[in-house]
């Protein structure tokens, strides 16, 4: 691999053993995947809950990052400043903050800022099309790949902090225009009128074709190009079921103004028509038809933006969440204060919801609160990632967010054919 | 019997195998407090590969997975080396993030000449393993 003079002083240890360390790996895993060189990326988010002894290895006499680098430190369902109220167990609680607060130290001194959303795009950090960035968190690599037209690859948490401290990434996957060319083709049957799709059809949809599609990059065709970035976020569910984090959405994605230029003017390898029936295969993965007696309903993942909380509001105005219920929205930190000024977590709080900065995909280490048996969600993560993590022990109902937040006030969902 | 393959982390170590059939990841496949596998309704779950010349067809996702290794690295519960078939990012990054001897490309499926409970030389300095015990 060719490396810059800069690149070989960091390699040789000049800039200290985190930077040393960091950037041999870069060269190493450049290597094997057969990278000619190293790029200096636009931005990077890196993954929180590091391992300590990790984390002080890598930034060993590192005095700040190489490039302009976000976190967001509660990147499972635990918050460090809400837990209580959240009804998580308190020994994991106590444990889990004095982790927190290590760990927030060390990103102040490199100089990473703490978005407290998984949506950095929508606190400060907006990469823009054409960029070469290193992000981490999969649904956001699909965001990124797919909305904005930066250029992440499905970097892990160690190449990826790598990438932020050293400020270079591989030049390799993604960053390379005739790997992004779609090459899975998905057409939305004439059976559906697309301006009748909601959220949750559209993440049905990247649920569905995820799990098809391989390390294809994706073209879905015949979406409606005024979707707004909340019709399309629930997409991220492309990457939960599947290995792609590249989608095309024609008329949407910047790269993709027509379908031949999303294909790089070559054939597809496979083409699927999605229409009812596929929708509805992949819902009822999560749907079975009933009623269900709900203890706890998930909201926010990805994060709610000020639009879901103007929604939520609306929904509990006037209205209280069960007392045998728990109501859960993960929301950033900028969002909330918004909301705040707006008044809508007044009444959401008000009605018995609690608001965290967290993630409400729930990773293994963020147990739910004791009785938990039910849990309704409109998003195709939450349920994937709870229904996995919890091994069977809670059953996730599916539905669409006014039919989750009744649930909460009502601790009833019903789910039709 | 030997096998020459491509060095991807340069080391030594010796062992005995665990082949697993499928792709594998350290997160979900696998606990970092036992070492052991935890594939549900996989021959191999709860078998350890602890310490063992641990050889896979390939790796899948799981972008957390190098976090997963690391701890399980310093519980010494990780393997002691990773072979497999064709290497993709995560594997490579997990077994450079805990600095365990890594190969890939010995040509025939590697996951067929070694089997479980083969007493397994790995030298990733030369690029050669050697079966000095098969079951």
């Amino acid at each position: 691999m060719l490396l810059t003079r800069q690149e070989e002083d960091m390699a040789s240890g000049k800039y200290g053993p985190g930077m040393e360390k960091s950037i041999k790996m870069l060269i190493k895993f450049g290597d094997i995947f057969k990278a000619d060189k190293l790029v200096e990326i636009a931005s990077a988010h890196i993954m929180p809950k590091e391992p300590i002894e990790l984390l002080l290895e890598f930034t060993e006499g590192v005095e700040s990052t190489q490039v302009f680098t976000t976190t967001h430190p509660l990147m499972s369902a635990f918050d460090a400043n809400k837990w209580q109220k959240q009804g998580i167990d308190e020994e994991f609680g106590v444990k889990e903050e004095a982790l927190y607060k290590q760990r927030s130290a060390i990103y102040k001194r490199l100089g990473i800022y703490e978005t407290y959303t998984c949506l950095p795009m929508l606190a400060g950090n907006l990469p823009l099309k054409g960029q070469l960035i290193s992000w981490i968190g999969t649904g956001n690599q699909v965001l990124v790949n797919s909305l904005l037209g930066a250029r992440t690859n499905r970097d892990g948490t160690v190449v990826n902090l790598c990438a932020a401290i050293t400020g270079r990434a591989p030049n390799l996957g993604l960053f390379l225009d005739e790997n992004r060319y779609g090459q899975f083709l998905v057409n939305i049957s004439s059976e559906i009128n697309p301006h009748e799709l909601s959220p949750i059809d559209v993440a049905a949809i990247g649920y569905y074709v995820g799990s098809r599609a391989g390390n294809y990059p994706v073209v879905i065709d015949g979406l409606p190009s005024n979707f707004s970035f909340d019709d399309i976020k629930g997409l991220v569910s492309l990457s939960t079921s599947g290995s792609t984090c590249m989608c095309h959405i024609v008329g949407i994605t910047p790269e993709a103004p027509d379908l031949k230029t999303a294909l790089g003017g070559k054939k597809p390898k496979e083409t699927m028509t999605i229409g009812k029936a596929e929708i509805q295969e992949a819902k009822a993965m999560y749907q079975k038809v009933g009623t269900f007696k709900v203890d706890m309903v998930i909201i926010g993942c990805p994060h709610c933006t000020i639009d879901d909380a103007k929604k939520i509001a609306s929904l509990l105005a006037g209205k209280k969440v069960g007392i045998n219920q728990r109501l859960w929205l993960g929301m950033g930190a900028q969002t909330y204060t918004l909301a705040k000024i707006m008044g809508y977590t007044d009444i959401i709080e008000r009605a018995g919801g609690v608001v965290a900065n967290a993630c409400m995909a729930t990773t293994p280490d963020s147990p739910l609160p004791k009785g938990v048996k039910v849990v309704a969600s409109n998003s195709f993560k939450t349920a994937h990632y709870v229904t996995g993590l919890q091994k069977g022990k809670v059953q996730v109902v599916l539905g669409s967010l006014d039919d989750c937040i009744n649930a909460a006030i009502s601790g009833k969902m019903e789910v039709k054919n | 019997m030997q096998l020459k393959g491509r060095i991807l982390n340069k080391g030594y170590a010796e062992g005995k195998a665990v082949v697993l059939d499928r792709a594998f990841s350290f997160i979900g496949d696998f606990d970092t407090s036992t070492g052991e596998l935890t594939i549900d309704g996989h021959p191999l779950f709860g078998v350890t590969i602890a310490n063992c010349i641990f050889v896979i067809p390939t790796g899948k996702g799981g972008t957390i997975a190098p976090f997963m290794a690391y701890e399980a690295k310093k519980n010494s519960k990780a393997p002691a080396a990773i072979l497999c078939n064709e290497v993709e990012p995560l594997t490579a990054e997990c077994a450079m993030t805990i600095d365990i001897p890594l190969m890939d490309a010995f040509g025939d499926d590697v996951t067929k000449v070694i089997k479980t409970g083969d007493f397994v030389k790995v030298n990733a300095n030369t690029g050669v393993v050697e079966i000095v015990n098969a079951v």
